[in-house]
């Protein structure tokens, strides 16, 4: 078998792995077979190490991205789960549907994004992934070939959705597709003053706009979270344009400066480069195509590489909305206390509810990418004392020091879901870095 | 136009189907399994909206390729080209290993298409034109310890192929032969090789490109020619020496 030595996104883990890649449906069963423990691998693209495991099998699922089926009419998609987001968008976007659902790089899968239960930048419109997957079939090494919906197999389903990969290999899935009236976007860029203001602001979201998200700033403690909104909608004089198709090339994510180049004055110097470019130099309103909007790291890898080789934490918390005020300013006060450096802050806001280990539910998000040190890391330990005191999520994809004692008491349904997975396989077959680390 | 893929469901025969069909040629797969068949032809059906039909056979029986041409003699008559994208390999394809395997190697890279082309070469001489389109492998240059049956029968495939190039010279009918270095295919994706792989992508490009041409023998990639014509003139005491050299 092929070991090959493998990076987690954020370079948290760095193990050699076996890896197999099937191409044909009776290769699924035999590699999936010919070993003990093993995990499926889309892009590779998750920030934590949830799709390999070291010394174990993964099965790299690229090949495995065909259209199965297309039913315009009602607007239904069959795929194989190994295509990339971005091919199955250029399919999708020819007949004016969507999967708004998208997250933010255009090589992950549509396998990887059902199994991390993603949201995408409309998430305050259309949620999670979930709201539009009507059917998965996968492959279990001892249950075999397996149909999931609501109305067959109900339970593995709901542990299949944001379930990491753990019930098995996510061969297809059914999805219900939205219509989108075009594809090219208008952007406006609104200024706020603080994070609460900005959490007023996406709260209070004209909903004209499909995307509202923004980008705050974090060098400056006194204006902590002044920033930026970013409103994207469909632009309407240009929606008949013709579609481009995406072709992203093949940047490796995984490259990184031998040194970590964010600190505390390198974050304030383009923090205030990237403020002023949008305030003073760009207008307010801006067109844009619908690769930058929708793919907004596509091209800016280099973000990633700044991080040097220990590589970045990225922190996403989901505030229930009760607690957002609360939460904001005890994060504040934590903030003056320890200056740790936060390279990136956004905010938007997410629908949805809670069930098993899914990032979900009605809330505000915050994410965070801080650059891996002492000090932030202290800082991060504190983060999650005042996570676990709100009842706040913090994303299991995204965060690869979480451990499984902050998410048992930060997810109700930690116990429910590792009590209903040992009972479909008790014996862990498909397993990862990422689940030992958090004990399921 | 028509085409015929013998092997589409994988690796090249995937990439050939996927250049074809976008380039509007509606197509007739065939492959072991109908799971694989079944999702390429909707695949190309929904992206390209070409015609698509598939057939399962197993390429290494005789029985299941007997039987799949004595059915289907109709469908064979309606196709302009056939494309022979097709390859088998054993971990126990070595002298004293080999065993049950032997005939399934044989007939998958070799026997197979000779008994397509036994059935195919009629229609085409009738019609007085069509396109044949050969796969072997570098593997045919030189005897070897592991993948001793797949060499040899690729080595026939060559030079049967440079036989049907002698027969059809001055006809309509189109002889094409590539003999391919590595590939990135799931052949190779799980061993350590010297030197890279070739996208099988770009090598379905460069078959429709040519795809009009007569009499053509191509090394893909193209360097594999130089390495092959060393080894053509070796003589076989320095080889034996390299054998040794290597154990």
């Amino acid at each position: 078998m092929f070991k090959k030595k493998i990076n987690s996104l954020d370079r948290s883990t760095n193990v050699d792995i076996f890896i197999k890649r099937p191409d044909k449906y009776r290769e699924i069963e035999k590699f999936s077979l010919s070993s003990d423990n093993l995990i499926t691998m889309g892009a590779c693209a998750s920030y934590t190490p949830a799709s390999f495991k070291k010394n174990n099998l993964s099965l790299l699922f690229t090949k495995f991205d065909r259209i199965i089926n297309f039913d315009k009419a009602n607007k239904t998609i069959t795929v194989e789960a190994g295509i990339k987001l971005s091919n199955l968008l250029n399919f999708t976007l020819k007949e004016n549907l969507w999967l708004p659902q998208i997250p933010g790089y255009p090589s992950i899968t549509l396998g990887g994004a059902v199994a991390a239960n993603t949201h995408g930048k409309s998430s305050d419109t259309h949620g999670t992934i979930r709201n539009q997957i009507k059917s998965i079939l996968i492959f279990h090494k001892t249950h075999g070939w397996m149909s999931l919906s609501d109305k067959e197999n109900k339970n593995i389903f709901d542990l299949t959705i944001g379930g990491f990969g753990l019930t098995g290999t996510i061969v297809n899935v059914e999805l219900e597709l939205i219509e989108i009236t075009g594809c090219n976007f208008t952007t406006t860029i609104e200024k706020v003053s603080s994070a609460k203001d900005a959490v007023e602001k996406l709260n209070n979201k004209d909903f004209s706009n499909l995307f509202s998200y923004s980008w705050n700033k974090t060098s400056n403690i006194k204006k902590f979270g002044e920033g930026l909104i970013f409103n994207n909608k469909v632009n309407e004089n240009e929606k008949n344009l013709p579609i481009r198709k995406m072709n992203f090339k093949n940047k490796s994510l995984n490259k990184y400066f031998t040194f970590n180049l964010w600190n505390k004055y390198s974050i304030k110097f383009f923090q205030n480069l990237y403020y002023n470019y949008f305030t003073i130099y760009k207008n307010k309103t801006i067109n844009d195509n619908y690769e930058n909007v929708l793919f907004p790291y596509a091209g800016k890898e280099t973000y990633f590489h700044m991080y040097g080789k220990k590589g970045f934490i990225e922190s996403q918390l989901l505030v229930p909305l009760n607690k957002v005020d609360i939460f904001l300013d005890e994060l504040e006060q934590l903030i003056n206390v320890d200056e740790p450096d936060i390279v990136l802050f956004s905010i938007k806001k997410i629908i949805g509810k809670e069930l098993f280990l899914r990032f979900e539910n009605t809330g505000i998000c915050f994410t965070f990418d801080f650059s891996k040190n002492k000090k932030n890391l202290n800082f991060l330990e504190k983060l999650d004392v005042l996570s676990i005191k709100h009842g706040v999520k913090p994303s299991i994809i995204k965060d690869s020091r979480l451990n499984s004692n902050t998410i048992k008491k930060c997810y109700n349904d930690f116990e429910n879901f590792r009590k209903n997975l040992s009972e479909f396989d008790n014996k862990k077959i498909y397993r990862s870095e990422l689940s030992d680390r958090i004990g399921i | 136009m028509n085409y015929l893929i013998v092997g589409a469901s994988s690796g090249l025969g995937r990439d050939l189907a996927n250049t074809l069909s976008k380039n509007s040629h509606n197509l007739i797969l065939i492959s072991r399994d109908k799971r694989d068949l079944d999702v390429i032809k909707s695949d190309l059906e929904n992206r390209y909206k070409t015609k698509i039909s598939s057939f399962e056979v197993d390429l290494a029986s005789k029985d299941s390729v007997v039987s799949f041409l004595d059915n289907n003699e109709i469908k064979l008559s309606t196709i302009d080209g056939v494309l022979f994208p097709i390859g088998m390999m054993s971990d126990n394809d070595t002298i004293t290993q080999i065993k049950s395997e032997i005939d399934q190697i044989n007939d998958a890279n070799f026997l197979s298409i000779v008994k397509f082309l036994e059935k195919i070469i009629p229609i085409f001489n009738e019609k007085q034109k069509g396109t044949i389109i050969g796969f072997s492998s570098i593997a045919s240059s030189l005897g070897r310890e592991k993948n001793m049956l797949y060499s040899a029968s690729k080595r026939a495939l060559n030079s049967y192929f440079e036989s049907l190039s002698a027969t059809f010279v001055n006809t309509n009918i189109k002889v094409q032969f590539y003999i391919l270095g590595y590939l990135d295919t799931n052949l190779a994706f799980d061993k350590k090789l010297i030197l890279p792989k070739a996208s099988t992508k770009q090598l379905a490009t460069k078959v429709l490109k040519n795809i009009g041409k007569n009499n053509i023998k191509k090394y893909y990639p193209g360097w594999w020619g130089l390495i092959s014509y060393f080894i053509s003139i070796i003589p076989f005491f320095i080889i034996k020496k390299m054998f040794k050299f290597i154990k």
